[in-house]
């Protein structure tokens, strides 16, 4: 379960001077559920995720995965989480099966359940034909799937996916979403970032509309369209921002 | 820090290092078969050469045989001399390379002989055929044959023996051993290639597993794991060090074998004899591996710093410039460090490979170098790990 309350984040940048990356969000986050974090490009959805997996340290606000607080307890909290996003890549000179070993490993699995696991994810994501080929040759589609083989080894409860889809061909996102929806009925608490309508419409179970740093709406689809005179997640999202700047 | 979490990632880094063709091609085909047979070749095709220019005999235009028929009969009898009649446009022959030399012998040449005056002969050759220097080899040794046949000649005459003209010897005894020179010999040159071989050897993997890893967004996966930044840079610095000492010994291996392979075929070296002992050479390592962990930590530094590979190779640029600097001023002759002056990087090194080629062992300098090595190693290491704690570093832009 995540916890986020009053999360703010600030760049210093040489050029642009201050800025708000994110500003005082607060949400939760279920076990079995998919939070949507939906906003476009620059609205401060990959700031957040990196906060929340502990790559970058938030400037304020206090977060807490499975009840710990992820800037005290960092190395227990990434025990605990998946990452995954468009920009994570893969070691092209290694082969599926020595990627998630080396990933294993360094999330501190041993070996021989490393093996087990590995065994089950490449049946479930159906993997096994190319197990041994080096990523280089593997075709986007297999490399997602790998991607996502890489993410979830280590057994995490809570899974952190930024914008899983960008740049895949409609096939391959379609998997990928499946995935998520399989990992939900695991009972995972998934949280996703995306900036398409149609994606968050499908598959999440709770929407926090997100626009320059700032959280404008949060509810279930349902709860969203309740309290708008639009019917379609795209009209609300362009109402609300609308709103927002006047 | 966890040691199973550094070799973790010195290995994958090793891994992914040997199955990039890049760097097979740069650590072994390169020093071992490229150097050997490009050397091989230069000492094949030199030799071929001067064989050839060396058998053919030299055809030498006379202008004046009439004049000293003495000379011109011994010339005649050099075997490799040919005597071509004078023509007009003998310059020009001589310019196209038809003939290699014209001799010009004045017309008074034998009434000077006998009054004992000096003598002028001219021999127009061409510096820069190879074919042309040798004539003029040949005409020179005939020249010195008939020159000290005329001193005796005047010798006898005036009743004084040949001793007569070297009332002086001076007689030069090398004391150097085959080994220190052997030694002297590599210390102008080993230590310059070491230097060298070690930040080429390092450069490549050190950007590619830092910059590259950052382009290619492979860093973020390994943020959200157990494994410790610190223990991330030591790995990365270990393989990167590994790596760079390696290429080195490759190097020098592959630069041995085409000196080797270049020389015999031209015709060989002799008198090299190795003399350094036990205690030198552990020494040379004990000073070389500060080095080679100070290269591989720089270079890990500056490849976490920079944004892309390519800017990690605009940064490299002037820190390898540096480094050949201080290379060339380490192998200039007569240059000679003071105490304080072991305390700069790369060539404090240089200097103390040398000493030890030439059989020396300065503790003061062998002391001061390993340490400044080791501490300025040891704060760019301390700096890479402070970068790859900053986000604004780790996800710049
Ligand atoms: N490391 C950084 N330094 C400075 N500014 C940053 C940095 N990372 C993100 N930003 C800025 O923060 C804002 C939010 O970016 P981001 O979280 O990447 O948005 P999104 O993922 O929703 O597209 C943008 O204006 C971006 O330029
Ligand atoms: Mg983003």
């Amino acid at each position: 379960m995540i916890q986020v309350e009053g999360l703010t984040k600030i760049f210093h940048d040489k050029k642009r001077g201050k800025i708000v990356a994110v500003n005082n969000l607060q949400f939760n986050c279920q076990k079995g559920q998919v939070f949507g974090l939906l906003g476009p490009n620059g609205a401060g959805k990959t700031t957040t995720l990196r906060i929340l997996a502990t790559m970058i340290l938030p400037t304020k606000g206090e977060i807490m995965v499975n009840g710990l607080n992820i800037v005290k307890h960092a190395a227990k909290v990434r025990r605990q989480i998946g990452f995954l996003s468009s920009e994570t890549g893969l070691y092209d000179r290694f082969t599926p099966r020595e990627t998630i070993r080396f990933f294993g490993r360094i999330n501190g699995m041993e070996d021989k359940i490393i093996e087990k696991r590995m065994a089950e994810i490449f049946q479930n994501l159906d993997m096994e034909d190319f197990q041994d080929v080096r990523v280089n040759k593997l075709s986007t589609g297999m490399k997602q799937k790998l991607s996502i083989a890489r993410s979830i080894i280590h057994d995490p409860s809570v899974l952190i996916l930024d914008e899983p889809t960008v740049g895949l061909d409609i096939i391959t996102a379609r998997t990928v979403i499946e995935y998520v929806k399989s990992f939900r009925d695991q009972g995972k608490c998934i949280i996703y970032s995306t900036h398409i309508m149609q994606e968050a419409e499908k598959l999440c179970d709770m929407i926090a509309i997100i626009h320059q740093g700032n959280l404008i709406a949060q509810g279930t689809l349902k709860e969203l369209k309740k309290n708008s005179p639009f019917d379609d997640l795209e009209e609300i999202f362009f109402e609300l921002i609308n709103q927002g700047e006047n | 820090m966890s040691w199973k979490n550094i070799k973790l990632i010195f290995i994958k880094e090793l891994l992914g290092t040997i199955r990039d063709r890049r760097t097979i091609i740069a650590m072994i085909i390169i020093p071992l078969i490229f150097y050997p047979l490009l050397f091989a070749g230069i000492g094949y095709f030199s030799k071929l050469g001067s064989i050839k220019s060396e058998e053919a005999a030299s055809k030498v235009i006379i202008d004046g045989v009439e004049f000293a028929p003495q000379l011109v009969n011994y010339l005649r009898e050099y075997e490799k001399i040919e005597i071509l009649i004078i023509e007009d446009d003998s310059h020009a022959k001589l310019q196209n390379g038809d003939i290699q030399a014209i001799l010009v012998i004045p017309p008074d040449f034998k009434y000077k002989i006998e009054q004992g005056e000096p003598n002028k002969l001219i021999l127009k050759y061409d510096a820069t055929e190879a074919k042309s220097r040798i004539a003029k080899q040949r005409i020179d040794q005939v020249i010195e044959k008939y020159k000290s046949e005329i001193l005796f000649q005047k010798l006898s005459r005036l009743d004084l023996k040949e001793e007569f003209l070297t009332p002086l010897i001076l007689q030069e005894e090398n004391i150097a051993t085959a080994k220190k020179m052997t030694g002297a010999f590599l210390a102008t040159l080993l230590p310059y290639l070491i230097i060298i071989l070690i930040f080429t050897g390092a450069m490549h993997t050190a950007v590619d597993i830092t910059a590259g890893e950052k382009e290619r967004g492979t860093i973020a996966t390994l943020l959200v794991s157990q494994i410790s930044r610190l223990e991330i840079v030591l790995g990365k610095c270990f393989a990167v060090m590994l790596i760079s000492f390696t290429s080195m010994v490759l190097g020098l291996f592959g630069l041995t074998l085409a000196f080797l392979s270049g020389t015999s075929i031209a015709g060989g070296i002799e008198g090299l004899q190795f003399g350094i002992s036990i205690n030198s050479i552990f020494l040379f390592f004990l000073v070389l591996f500060p080095l080679v962990g100070l290269a591989s930590a720089v270079l890990v530094m500056v490849g976490i710093y920079a944004r892309n590979i390519r800017e990690a190779s605009s940064y490299i640029i002037p820190i390898y410039m540096l480094t050949i600097f201080l290379g060339i001023i380490s192998i200039s002759q007569g240059m000679e460090l003071t105490g304080k002056m072991f305390l700069i990087p790369v060539l404090n090194s240089s200097f103390v490979f040398k000493e030890l080629l030439m059989g020396k062992i300065y503790w003061n300098h062998i002391i001061t170098t390993f340490s400044a090595n080791i501490i300025i190693a040891g704060i760019a290491l301390f700096g890479a790990t402070r970068l790859f704690n900053k986000e604004e570093v780790l996800f710049r832009s």
